[in-house]
C-alpha cells in the first residue's frame, strides 16, 4: 500500500514536473500518455504549446486566454466576411447560405456549451489548480478548434480594438455602398436578392456593435425611427395612391386596353379635377351668396315667374326645358340682382359675378399653358427618324397590358409595324404607287370637306327654322320640332365621325396618324357646329335686344297708365302695389343664351349616354347570347363587339368643356352639371369599356397624343373664350335682369368699385396704369420678354441636339475602337494559333537537324539541345 | 316634312353602314338576289348551272381546268360557297406537308373542293367524301368523275355526316384517318368533330381542316378546340372566298391526343 501510494505521489510529481517542462519546452506528450485521460489528451495535443505559454499566473493566464479567443473568433469573424465576399463573387447559391446559417448556430450553442464548461471548470479549479487550468485551456483550444471555421463574432463588442473597429466599419459602409448600387449590377435577380438579404442581415448586425454604451442605445434608437419613417413613408405613399380618384380603375383599364385608351381616362379625370375648381368658384362665390344673402324668390319681377307661365311653371317638361322656376333661380343670368353689396357681409355680388367669370376663364388659360410647358418638358426632343427599327425593337411594348388577349393584340400590332416599317423602308427607295395614294388622300379628304359642308349647312338651316318656330311661338310646336337643333347637332357628331372613319380608311396612314386626323377632322366638325350655333344664337340676341327696346317704351306707357288709372280712381289711397309677377319685363338675352347652353349640354350629355348603352351595351348583349343561335359568327364576324373610340370621345369632352367655358358666364350653373355629368360618365364609360368592348385590334401606344389633347383644348378654350368675350364687351347688359342691369356695359362694375369702393388715389393710380401710354410700352416689354426666353429657349434645344450628335459621334469612335482592338486581337491569335500549328513541325525539324548533328558526336548535347528547344516551344 | 332635318342627320350613319359593310351587301346581291333571279329564269337548280358551265367550258380530264372553270364561273356569273382559289391553296400546302393516305371530306357540295383534294393527294391515297344532299352528291360525282378521279381514288358517301361518322370505321374498314377537311353545315363542325374523337380515328398527327370558321362561324367549334386541349390549332386568316373585304379563317387542328 505504502508502495503504491509512493507511486501515486511519485506519479503526481512527475506530472507536476512534465508539466513545468511542457511550459519551458513545448511537446512531450507523448510520455505522460498513459497518465491522462485519453479523452482529454485527445483533445488537448494540438494546442497544448499554446496553453503552456501563459502557465506564469492564473489571472494572467485567464487573460491571455480570453484575449486569445476574442482574437481568435475575430479573426474568425473577419474570415468569414472574406468568404462571404467571396461567396458573392462566385454565385452563392441557397444551399449554401442555409449551411453556414446552420453552422452559426452550431456555433453558437456550441459557445454556451463552452461557457458552462468554463463555470464547470471554476468550480473544480479550487481542487486542482492546475489541472484545471489545463482543462479549461484544452476546452476553450478544443473548441476553437472545432468551430474554428463557423465562428461569427457574437463577442462583445466592447472588446473591440480600434483597429477592428474601423475594419468593421469600413466592411459596414462597404455593404450599405453595395446594397445602394445593388440595381445597377449586371447580375441574375436571384444572386441580386440573395446578396441584398445577407447585406441588409450584416449591417443590421454590426451596425449597433459600431457605437458604444449610450450613443450605442441611441444610434439603435435611431436605426429603428429611421425604419419607422422609412415604413410610414412607403404607407403614405400607398394611401397617396389610393387616395388618387379612379386610380385603380384606369389601371385596370390600361392593363387591358393599352394607354391611348387609358390616356383618354386619366384626361378625363383630369377635366374633372379643373371642372371642380370652376364649380368651386361658381357655387361658392356666385350661386350660394346669392341664395343666402340676396332677396329672396318673388320679391322682384325678375325673380318671379310671370304670370303668363304660372299655370305651367313646375310642369317636368318645362323644367326640363330650363324654362319655369329653373329660370328664375340662382342658375341663371338673369336672377341675379344689380344691388352693390348684399346681405350683412356687404358681399359685392355684380363684382363678385363679373370677376368669378373673369377668373374662371384665366384659371383654364392658366391650368392648360401650365400642363403644355410640363408636358413639352417630358418631350425632350430630338429627332424619332433615326435608328427607327431600334426604336420599334426596344421600345414598342407597352408593359402595362395584363390581358392575354390585349397582349395578342399588341404583338399582332408589333409584328405589323415591323413589316410596314420595312415595308416602308423599301418603297422609299422605289416610289410607284406615290400617286394612288396620294389620289386617295385628296380624295379622302375632298369627300370629309363635302361632309363638313353638309352639316354646317343642316345646322344652320335647322337653326333658322327654329328661330321661325320662336317668332310663332313655341307652344304650337311638337318636342321634335323644338329641340330640333340640339337634335341634329347632336346627331351630326355622333354619326359624321363614324363616317370619317370609314372615310379615313382610304387613306391608309398608320393609325396614330390617323388618329391625329381624325381628331382634326371631328375638330373641324365640331368647331363647325358650335359656331354655326353661335352665329345663330347671335342673331336670336339682336332680335331679343330688339324686342327689349320696343318693350321699354311700352313700359313707360304701362307705368304711366297705371298711375293714370290709380290717380284717377282714388287719390288718396296709397299707391297701389303691383305684384311682380304682373309687372312686364324684357326678354333678357342673357338667361336666353344661358339656356341655349345648358340645353345643349343636358342633350349632348344624354345622346352620349344612349349611345354608349345602345350602341355598345345592347349590342355586346345581342352579340353574347344571339351567338348562341345565329347562323354566323356575331362575335369575330359582322356586328362583333365594338371598339372603344379614343378620338370621338377625347373631342367630344373638349367640346363640352368648350361649352362650358362659353356659357358659364351667363348660366353659373353649368360647371355644376358639368362636373355632374363627368362623374357619372367616369363610372359609366369605365363600366361599359370593361364590360361591352373589346381591345383595338391595332394597339398603339398614346405617349405623345396627351399634348396634342392638351393642344386642341387650348384652342377651344381661346375659341369659345371668343364669343363669350364678345357679347360681354359689346353687347350692352338688358335692363331689368341680371348682376349688370342698369349699367351701360358689363365691365363698368369695375370701375364702380374703383370709384366707390377704394380710396380715390388708388382709383388715379389705376386711371395712370391703364394709360395707353403706359400699357403699350409695357406690352411691347412683355412680347420682347417674350421673344427673348424663346429665342434662348431654341438655342439651349440646338445645344441640346448638339451634344447628342457628339455623343451619337463619340458612341460611334468608340465603337470603331473595339471593332478595331477586337480585330487586331483576333488577328494576334490567329497567329498564335499559326505558331502554334507550325512549332511541332519546326520542333521536328530542329529536332531532325540536332538528332543529325548530334547524332555523329555525343548523345548529351543532343539531350540539352532538345530540353531547349521544348522550352522554346513551351515559351510560344 | 317637318322631320326632314333629323333625317338628314342620320344620313352620315346610313352612309358609314353602307360603305363599311358594302362587302356583305355585294355578297347578300350574289349569292341571295342574283340565285333566286337564276332560279325563277332558268328552272334549274345553283349547282346544276355550275356544272352545265364546266362541262361546256372546262376540259374532261383535266383538274386544273376544271378549278378554274369553277372559280370564273363563281367569282364572275354566280357564288358558291366553295373553299376559292387563295384560301385552297393554303389547303394544298396543308396537304403536301403531311402527305396523307386517308382523308375524310365532310360537305363536297359540287365536288369543287374534292377534285382539288384529290388532286394533290400521293399514290396510293384514297379520299372519303360526304355529302348529305343526294341531288348535289349526284353532280359532285359527275364533277369528279370528269375530272378524271376513279372509285379507287376518290369514294362518294351520300348520308348526312353525322350518321357516317359512326360507321366509317365498320362499314368502310377504316382505322385511322390522316387528314378531315370540314366544309359542310357549321353548326355540324362541333358534334362531327366529337363524333372523330369518340370513333377513335383520329390518331396523333391526324389533321382536321375546317373551313368558314370566322364567317360564317363556328364559334362553338373553336370553343370546343380551345377547351378540349386534344390539339395544336391555329386559324389561317384569309377572305371569303371570291369576295375581297370579308375576313374568314380556316382552322387547322393537329390532333395531339389526350396527353
Amino acid at each position: 500500500r505504502a508502495k503504491e501510494k509512493e507511486r501515486k505521489k511519485e506519479r503526481d510529481r512527475k506530472r507536476r514536473r512534465n508539466v513545468a517542462r511542457r511550459a519551458s519546452s513545448a511537446r512531450k506528450e507523448g510520455k505522460e500518455l498513459e497518465d491522462r485521460p485519453g479523452r482529454e489528451e485527445r483533445r488537448g495535443r494540438k494546442k497544448r504549446d499554446k496553453e503552456g505559454k501563459g502557465k506564469g499566473g492564473e489571472d494572467e493566464r485567464q487573460e491571455e486566454v480570453k484575449n486569445d479567443t476574442v482574437a481568435k473568433t475575430l479573426k474568425n469573424f473577419s474570415n468569414e466576411n472574406t468568404r462571404k465576399l467571396e461567396q458573392k463573387e462566385i454565385e452563392v447559391v441557397g444551399e449554401e447560405d442555409g449551411d453556414t446559417e446552420e453552422k452559426r448556430k452550431n456555433g453558437r450553442s456550441e459557445k454556451g456549451g463552452k461557457r458552462e464548461d468554463n463555470g464547470r471548470g471554476e468550480t473544480v479549479e479550487k481542487k486542482q489548480k492546475k489541472k484545471r487550468v489545463e482543462t479549461s485551456a484544452e476546452h476553450e483550444s478544443s473548441e476553437e478548434e472545432e468551430d474554428e471555421e463557423e465562428k461569427v463574432g457574437e463577442e462583445k463588442p466592447e472588446v473591440l480594438s480600434p483597429e477592428e473597429l474601423e475594419k468593421l466599419k469600413e466592411e459596414v459602409d462597404e455593404r450599405k455602398k453595395l446594397i445602394s448600387t445593388l440595381r445597377g449590377k449586371p447580375w441574375p435577380m436571384r444572386k441580386k436578392l440573395l446578396t441584398l438579404r445577407e447585406s441588409h442581415e450584416f449591417v443590421e448586425k454590426y451596425e449597433g456593435a459600431l457605437g458604444k454604451g449610450k450613443s450605442r442605445k441611441l444610434y439603435a434608437y435611431k436605426v429603428m425611427m429611421l425604419k419607422k419613417w422609412m415604413k410610414f413613408q412607403r404607407d403614405f405613399e400607398n394611401f397617396k395612391t389610393a387616395c388618387v380618384p379612379w386610380e385603380m380603375k384606369i389601371k385596370e383599364i390600361e392593363s387591358h386596353f393599352g394607354s391611348s385608351v387609358a390616356s383618354y381616362f386619366i384626361f378625363l379625370r383630369w377635366m374633372y379635377g379643373i371642372n371642380m375648381i370652376l364649380f368651386g368658384l361658381t357655387f361658392g362665390l356666385v350661386m350660394v351668396p346669392e341664395a343666402l344673402m340676396g332677396r329672396p324668390y318673388g320679391s322682384m319681377p325678375r325673380k318671379t315667374v310671370p304670370r303668363a307661365d304660372e299655370a305651367n311653371a313646375m310642369d317636368f317638361a318645362v323644367l326640363w326645358d330650363f324654362g319655369g322656376y329653373a329660370q328664375y333661380s340662382v342658375l341663371f343670368y338673369g336672377y341675379y340682382n344689380s344691388q352693390r353689396a348684399i346681405g350683412w357681409l356687404k358681399f359685392r355680388m355684380p363684382l363678385s359675378y363679373f370677376l368669378v367669370g373673369v377668373g374662371t376663364v384665366a384659371y383654364s388659360y392658366m391650368v392648360v399653358i401650365r400642363t403644355m410647358a410640363r408636358n413639352a418638358n417630358e418631350d425632350g426632343g430630338g429627332d424619332n427618324n433615326s435608328f427607327n427599327f431600334s426604336w420599334k425593337m426596344f421600345t414598342s411594348w407597352d408593359y402595362l397590358i395584363g390581358n392575354p388577349e390585349t397582349a395578342d393584340n399588341k404583338f399582332a400590332s408589333i409584328t405589323t409595324s415591323f413589316k410596314e416599317a420595312i415595308l416602308e423602308e423599301q418603297e422609299s427607295r422605289k416610289d410607284d404607287n406615290i400617286h394612288l395614294t396620294r389620289f386617295l388622300r385628296v380624295l379622302a379628304n375632298f369627300l370629309v370637306l363635302c361632309c363638313l359642308a353638309g352639316s354646317g349647312y343642316l345646322i344652320y338651316f335647322v337653326v333658322r327654322r327654329s328661330q321661325k318656330f320662336a317668332l310663332e311661338g313655341l307652344e304650337s310646336h311638337s318636342w321634335w320640332e323644338r329641340n330640333e337643333v340640339n337634335m341634329v347637332m347632336s346627331l351630326l357628331g355622333m354619326f359624321c365621325p363614324m363616317l370619317f372613319d370609314v372615310i379615313s380608311a382610304l387613306e391608309n396612314y398608320h393609325p396614330r396618324i390617323a388618329l391625329q386626323w381624325q381628331l382634326g377632322r371631328i375638330f373641324a366638325l365640331f368647331l363647325g357646329n358650335l359656331y354655326t350655333f353661335i352665329i345663330a344664337l347671335m342673331d336670336e340676341i339682336n332680335l331679343k335686344r330688339e324686342e327689349e327696346e320696343v318693350l321699354k317704351l311700352n313700359m313707360t306707357i304701362w307705368e304711366a297708365s297705371l298711375y293714370n288709372g290709380t290717380l284717377g280712381v282714388n287719390s288718396t289711397a296709397p299707391p297701389i302695389t303691383v305684384h311682380p309677377a304682373d309687372i312686364p319685363r324684357g326678354p333678357c338675352w342673357e338667361t336666353m343664351v344661358g339656356q341655349e347652353f345648358v340645353r345643349l349640354i343636358v342633350s349632348d350629355t344624354m345622346t352620349t349616354y344612349i349611345t354608349l348603352l345602345i350602341g355598345d351595351f345592347l349590342r355586346a348583349v345581342l352579340v353574347r347570347f344571339l351567338n348562341y343561335c345565329w347562323c354566323w359568327d356575331l362575335e369575330a364576324g359582322f356586328p362583333s363587339y365594338s371598339e372603344f373610340d379614343v378620338s370621338g370621345n377625347v373631342l367630344g369632352l373638349i367640346f363640352n368643356q368648350g361649352m362650358i367655358w362659353m356659357g358659364a358666364f351667363y348660366a353659373p350653373c353649368l360647371p355644376a352639371l358639368n362636373v355632374l355629368r363627368l362623374h357619372v360618365s367616369m363610372y359609366l364609360q369605365c363600366w361599359a369599356v370593361m364590360c361591352c368592348n373589346v381591345p383595338q385590334e391595332r394597339v398603339f401606344k398614346a405617349s405623345g397624343s396627351n399634348n396634342f389633347y392638351m393642344a386642341m383644348l387650348l384652342v377651344i378654350l381661346f375659341l369659345s373664350t371668343l364669343p363669350a368675350i364678345y357679347t360681354i364687351v359689346t353687347i350692352p347688359p338688358s335692363f331689368d335682369c341680371g348682376p349688370f342691369s342698369g349699367k351701360s356695359r358689363m365691365f363698368d362694375v369695375i370701375q364702380e368699385t374703383l370709384e366707390s369702393d377704394f380710396p380715390a388715389w388708388f382709383g388715379k393710380v389705376f386711371s395712370y396704369a391703364s394709360n395707353p401710354g403706359l400699357v403699350l410700352p409695357f406690352l411691347l416689354l412683355m412680347v420682347l420678354a417674350i421673344y427673348y426666353l424663346q429665342s434662348t429657349s431654341k438655342s439651349y434645344k440646338q445645344a441640346n441636339l448638339e451634344l447628342k450628335k457628339k455623343l451619337q459621334t463619340q458612341n460611334e469612335e468608340n465603337k470603331k475602337k473595339t471593332k478595331m482592338a477586337a480585330l487586331k486581337a483576333a488577328m494576334d491569335l490567329e497567329e498564335a494559333q499559326k505558331a502554334w500549328s507550325e512549332a511541332p513541325r519546326q520542333q521536328r525539324n530542329n529536332n531532325a537537324s540536332q538528332q543529325s548533328y548530334t547524332g555523329e558526336k555525343n548523345t548529351v548535347t543532343g539531350h540539352l539541345v532538345s530540353s531547349f528547344v521544348f522550352v522554346w516551344y513551351l515559351k510560344i | 316634312g317637318n322631320l326632314l332635318s333629323l333625317t338628314l342627320a342620320f344620313l352620315p350613319l346610313v352612309l358609314t353602314f353602307i360603305i363599311r359593310y358594302r362587302y356583305y351587301f355585294v355578297l347578300f346581291y350574289r349569292a341571295v338576289l342574283v340565285r333566286m333571279w337564276y332560279d325563277c329564269t332558268t328552272g334549274l337548280s345553283r349547282e346544276e348551272r355550275a356544272f352545265q358551265y364546266v362541262l361546256t367550258h372546262a376540259i374532261p380530264g383535266d383538274p386544273e381546268s376544271i378549278l378554274e372553270t369553277f372559280d370564273l364561273w363563281c367569282s364572275k356569273v354566280e357564288f358558291i360557297s366553295n373553299i376559292g382559289p387563295k384560301k385552297g391553296k393554303i389547303m394544298d400546302r396543308i396537304l403536301s406537308e403531311h402527305c396523307p393516305l386517308t382523308v375524310l371530306e365532310l360537305g363536297s357540295h359540287c365536288g369543287y373542293s374534292t377534285v382539288r383534294i384529290a388532286r394533290a393527294l400521293p399514290l396510293g391515297a384514297r379520299l372519303y367524301s360526304v355529302e348529305m344532299d343526294a341531288i348535289n352528291a349526284a353532280i359532285a360525282e359527275k364533277i369528279i368523275r370528269l375530272a378524271g378521279f376513279d372509285d379507287d381514288t376518290v369514294e362518294l358517301i351520300v348520308s348526312p355526316s353525322d350518321e357516317v361518322i359512326p360507321r366509317l370505321r365498320a362499314d368502310y374498314g377504316l382505322e385511322r384517318l390522316d387528314f378531315v377537311f370540314m366544309d359542310h353545315w357549321k353548326k355540324c363542325y362541333r358534334p362531327d368533330l366529337q363524333a372523330l374523337e369518340g370513333s377513335g380515328l383520329l390518331g396523333k398527327g391526324s389533321v382536321v381542316l375546317a373551313d368558314n370558321v370566322l364567317f360564317p362561324g363556328a364559334p362553338n367549334f373553336l370553343r370546343h378546340v380551345r377547351k378540349s386541349g386534344l390539339y395544336e390549332w391555329k386559324i389561317h386568316r384569309a377572305t371569303l372566298e371570291y369576295s375581297k373585304g370579308i375576313r374568314d379563317g380556316m382552322a387547322e387542328l393537329v390532333y395531339q391526343g389526350i396527353k
